[in-house]
């Protein structure tokens, strides 16, 4: 096991440091520089402010010292666009919120997506199956875009229930549309995940052995069905992971609740290139180090798997 | 004696027409299979129809996807709803224009960016998920772990990213969209590349003096057409999804160019106006497309998929 964490690790640490070095690369490489405006400043300002930012040094001097400062000091830069502010701020700002809406659509998502499936599949061919078949067929064409003004049709403009945006602190009302719009087209994937693999799973000659024994349906399903069934969704769970980061970036601009996709828009709009980068490392990071846990889970859990 | 009898008659028959069945080649055995799968067909049908839509419409419209309609450019909220008396069938978009015209350009462009994505995902992915299961050993762990690099990467935000750097146009967003789309095939393509190099055929194909080129070229490529052509029609709409998830976030496609997820954007900015019908015709559209990409890509799986034969 240790050697098999040491492995994925000797594939995530090339792949952070790739990521970086692209971003930086394609930032540098970007026609005009940060300080371009329509009134250009005078040479000697201009050299002073490159100066200050390090714009001076030749390039692999540049990429050299933003990845020390990250490693070392966790320091991402000064943001191009608001002097006073550095990109830790700005993402120390967002980051909370996103986080707070992501978790519980991420834990809304599995527990719900596991328990439908669970319950279609033992009840295959009941109507609650069919539900389960419907909405994980129809909510593939409803991604988080077409979710968020959907909700905000029924919940703000016909019922009145809830506001239409805004993050308020992360009050409740505040939370429920975000997080059904996150959750909604992963929670139908697991759902449909889950269900094929139970029935597939419960299907197998020995649950049958297990029926024959005489065992409970409680203990067949928790017991000896459920850890097997699991597998496939547990290896769903990082794309389902990215996938939401990527949606938070829709929810945080059509809810402008403020979390670090809309500092991601925004800043890519201003092209402010350090806050930009930051926060692609940052979700880079995140990316991975769930991928890395979930290569492990699936490697506890699955005893077949070699490394 | 010899019983003659209507039944043996008719096993006869049924014997002959067997036989004929059999003559039945790998394509024909397919399309009947797909045309056997009712959902499938139904969306093979509504993507003609969207289609047709889309090349279609500006004919049977006076309003052309530019032209601001003038007389409602104040009140689009209340004079811009959907009419035949003022020629939009669909209503009018915030900015007075006819929304009809405009999501036949925006189906256009949603069309063409799945099939052009698509399609740089076929050839790239083939190719070089080929090379990687054909020639395997140390070449194929290098190829194979550099798509495990990049797909590990988060791509939305690269893929923002570039569009930033390099302008917002639909050329870089086809770059970009093929730099990404290909990791999936290429590790399909690899893995069935592998089946495939060592059977029977393969084998005469070196036995011949053929080069490994040729080889994958001419041998292993053919075999695959089925899975990649299976794989493709799921690429459309994922194509299509990604496009429209950028798009929507105003990085996509610009004006005066629009697509189903720039449209359903401008549709959902105005929602609280209660200009509904600015989301909901593109959304039709685009929920219908999407629905029928599936259902084709399940079709067309089942009728190809060699696991099922």
């Amino acid at each position: 096991m240790f050697r098999f964490i040491i492995k994925r690790l000797g594939i995530a640490i090339p792949t952070l440091l790739i990521l970086i070095v692209f971003s930086f690369t394609l930032m540098h490489s970007a026609p005009g520089g940060p300080f371009t405006s329509e009134r250009p400043l005078p040479p000697q300002v201009l050299a002073n402010i490159e100066a200050k930012y390090g714009l001076d040094q030749p390039f692999y001097k540049q990429v050299t010292n933003y990845i020390v400062g990250i490693v070392t000091k966790g320091d991402f830069g000064p943001s191009f666009k608001y002097k006073d502010r550095t990109v830790n701020d700005i993402i120390a700002q967002g980051f909370p919120v996103t986080l707070k809406y992501g978790i519980w659509s991420f834990i809304i998502a599995v527990s719900v997506g596991i328990s439908l499936g669970i319950v279609a599949a033992i009840k295959h061919n009941s109507i609650i199956d069919y539900f389960a078949v419907g909405f994980s067929i129809g909510a593939q064409v409803l991604p988080n875009f077409v979710m968020a003004p959907i909700l905000v049709i029924i919940f703000t403009l016909w019922l009145g229930w809830l506001p239409g945006g805004g993050w308020n602190g992360g009050q409740w009302q505040y939370l429920i549309m975000p997080i059904i719009a996150l959750s909604t087209s992963y929670m139908a994937s697991i759902a449909r995940i889950m269900r094929s693999s139970m029935l597939e799973v419960l299907n197998s000659n020995y649950i049958r052995t297990a029926k024959a024994k005489g065992l409970s349906n409680r203990q067949i399903i928790f017991k000896h069905a459920l850890k097997p069934a699991l597998l496939p969704v547990i290896t769903y769970l990082g794309p389902a992971f990215v996938g939401m980061i990527t949606g938070s970036v829709v929810i945080d601009m059509y809810f402008s609740t403020g979390g670090i996709g809309q500092m991601f828009v925004n800043s890519a709009l201003n092209r402010d290139y350090s806050v930009i980068m930051g926060i692609t490392i940052l979700i880079g990071v995140l990316t991975i180090a769930f991928n890395l846990v979930v290569d492990i889970l699936y490697a506890w859990i699955d005893p077949k798997i070699r490394y | 004696m010899v019983i003659r009898s209507k039944k043996i008659a008719q096993m006869a028959e049924n014997l002959a027409a067997h036989e004929m069945g059999e003559s039945h080649s790998l394509w024909a055995d397919a399309r009947r299979r797909f045309f056997k799968n009712k959902a499938a067909v139904i969306s093979l049908v509504v993507l003609t129809l969207i289609v047709a839509f889309a090349f279609l419409a500006p004919y049977f419209t006076k309003w052309s996807n530019e032209e601001i309609d003038w007389a409602i450019l104040g009140s689009v909220a209340e004079d811009g709803k959907p009419s035949f008396a003022r020629g939009h069938y669909f209503g009018a978009d915030p900015l007075g224009r006819d929304l009809f015209a405009r999501v036949a350009q925006g189906t256009q462009i949603s069309l063409m960016v799945g099939f052009v994505g698509a399609f740089i995902a076929v050839i790239v992915g083939t190719l070089y998920g080929a090379i990687a299961g054909y020639f395997g050993g140390r070449i194929d762990n290098i190829m194979m772990r550099i798509v495990d690099i990049l797909m590990s990467i988060p791509y939305m935000f690269v893929l923002i990213l570039l569009l930033v750097v390099f302008g917002r146009s639909i050329f870089m967003l086809f770059v970009g969209l093929g730099l990404i789309s290909w990791l999936d095939m290429s590790r399909i393509v690899r893995g069935q590349t592998m089946v495939l190099k060592n059977k029977e055929f393969v084998e005469a194909a070196i036995a011949g003096g053929s080069t490994k080129f040729t080889i994958i070229v001419r041998h292993i490529i053919p075999n695959l057409v089925g899975i990649v052509i299976v794989y493709a029609s799921l690429l459309v709409p994922a194509m299509i999804l990604t496009e429209s998830f950028i798009s929507f976030l105003g990085l996509g496609v610009q004006e005066p160019n629009t697509s189903w997820g720039a449209l359903i954007s401008e549709g959902a900015g105005t929602v609280l106006y209660g200009t509904l019908w600015q989301l909901l015709f593109p959304l039709a559209f685009f929920v219908a497309g999407l629905f029928s990409f599936f259902f084709i890509g399940d079709g067309l799986r089942d009728a190809l998929d060699p696991k099922d034969r």
